[in-house]
């Protein structure tokens, strides 16, 4: 596997050696994945947005500029298509009770409940503070990189990552005590779909 | 320090960027204020959330996108590339142009005769054969499964439903043609996509995960015609989970009379 820094290898791209966009989706698509997958809740649709993030960049390389820091970049691309997606195929929002988890003994699976929870948290805080919690604790990016991801102060990003940290824990204690009371209950009136992966 | 004090410190403490005294500051606080600290501890609870794993699948798209740009860009030539759509440009249309189809044909004939003289007269090579016979099926099997694939992410319509079309010719569905039907089935934007994709599925009932991802379908799809489609196939396939989510989708709000309708006497049968 090529050790060379991403910059190179997407200037690589810019100038015709597609193939060496390969190397880049091997070490992005995980990471792209994974931030999709947190952000929607949707396997199936965090693939093809990530297929869509690397169609865009074949696309629009000649946009990249020698210089630009290529993590940026890609994740600059990865919101655009998902708002680009969502402008054209708006949300559904159900609730597929076959999607609940199964209703275990607390000591047993007190983890597996606990990170269940937190997703359903997760998944019901607004958009935008989702995103930067996303940013922020998984996809390891610094409060630079996110306050040039979203043009904004660093200080707003500290203000927004505290004040979404804030909602997560209100929204999670409340789940929590929730399911303490009556599992099925809790999951029912909670939470947005999660569509079992293909 | 109060809390507010602390909120402007508190990202940094959690990305492990703050300098000695004022960390020790932040520490301070924490042991006294239970608010503050649960908001620590639930942002430390955040890692028991798995890392998800795209599937294999994902590599195999991205290739035959990959590789239908790089064909694509040799044909028309670097200065025509970003007047074109990524992909949809040459080789696959080309391949449905009627020089197109008579080159695949030959193509097709000549390994066909090839093969065939090649069983016949290695007879005492048996093993070898049949090894070189399996390895040039799994090829040409492997193609059309790109081609499929391919298509089916294509931007114009008629290109997708050329894919699911071609996917028809299979006798049992690859997996991963079964999940790229599905998510048209689920996602494709056009409506006779859609239909051509449950009609592509149809044949593979046998499949537990296409009548899970046709049942799946259901609540989602918007279309009335597709809707009524898919309650079709349910009813044909007597599908036994079917009742359930049939009488879910009566209670949607603003359903189509006509959906509804067909949902009612859907689960009359399925009863």
């Amino acid at each position: 596997m090529s050790l060379a820094p991403d910059e190179e290898l997407m200037l690589d791209v810019r100038n015709g050696a597609g193939e060496r966009l390969g190397v880049l989706f091997d070490r992005y698509q995980a990471p792209l994945y994974n931030f999709y997958a947190k952000l929607t809740g949707d396997r199936a649709l965090s693939e093809d947005l990530v297929q869509e993030v690397f169609l865009r960049i074949l696309k629009y390389s000649r946009s990249y500029q020698p210089g630009t820091p290529f993590r940026a970049w890609i994740y600059q691309i990865a919101r655009n298509a998902r708002v680009d997606h969502y402008r054209k195929t708006p949300k559904h929002i159900t609730f597929e009770p076959e999607m609940a988890p199964p209703v275990k003994p607390k000591d047993e699976a007190q983890r597996s409940q606990e990170a269940e929870l937190l997703h359903r948290a997760l998944m019901q805080m607004p958009e935008a503070k989702r995103e930067i919690l996303v940013l922020s604790r998984f996809q390891e990016l610094k409060y630079e990189e996110i306050a040039r991801l979203l043009d904004c102060e660093l200080g707003t990003v500290k203000t927004r990552i505290h004040r979404a940290i804030q909602e997560l824990r209100q929204i999670f204690r409340q789940l929590e005590s929730g399911a303490a009371g009556s599992p099925t209950t809790a999951t029912a009136q909670a939470i947005p779909p999660r569509r079992a992966g293909t | 320090m109060n809390c507010e004090q602390i909120a402007e410190l508190l990202p940094d403490y959690l990305q492990d960027t703050l300098s000695g005294e004022k960390k020790e500051l932040v520490g301070l606080h924490l042991a006294q204020c239970a608010e503050c600290r649960d908001e620590v501890a639930v942002w430390k609870k955040l890692t028991l959330l798995p890392i998800e794993q795209p599937s294999a699948e994902s590599r195999l798209r991205f290739e035959a996108m990959l590789h239908a740009y790089l064909e694509g860009r040799e044909r028309t030539g670097p200065g025509l590339e970003r007047e074109r759509h990524v992909g949809t440009g040459s080789f696959w249309p080309w391949l449905r142009t009627p020089v197109g189809a008579l080159a695949w044909s030959a193509a097709l004939l000549v390994i066909g005769i090839f093969a065939g003289n090649f069983w016949g007269n290695r007879t005492a090579h048996n093993t070898t054969s049949q090894d070189e016979m399996a390895q040039m099926h799994q090829e040409l099997t492997n193609m059309r499964q790109l081609v499929v694939l391919s298509m089916l992410q294509q931007q114009s319509a008629s290109e997708r439903l050329q894919g699911v079309s071609w996917s028809r010719g299979e006798e049992h569905l690859d997996p991963q043609i079964t999940a790229a039907l599905l998510r048209t089935l689920r996602y494709d934007a056009s409506v006779d996509v859609r239909l051509a994709a449950l009609d592509a599925l149809s044949k593979h009932a046998s499949q537990p995960q296409v009548r899970r991802g046709v049942l799946e379908a259901l609540q989602p799809e918007q279309s009335p015609l597709v809707q009524v489609a898919l309650i079709d196939q349910l009813v044909e396939w007597r599908d036994r989970d079917a009742a359930q989510h049939l009488r879910n989708l009566e209670q949607t709000p603003n359903l189509n009379p006509a959906v509804k309708q067909r949902a009612e006497w859907a689960v009359s049968k399925l009863n």
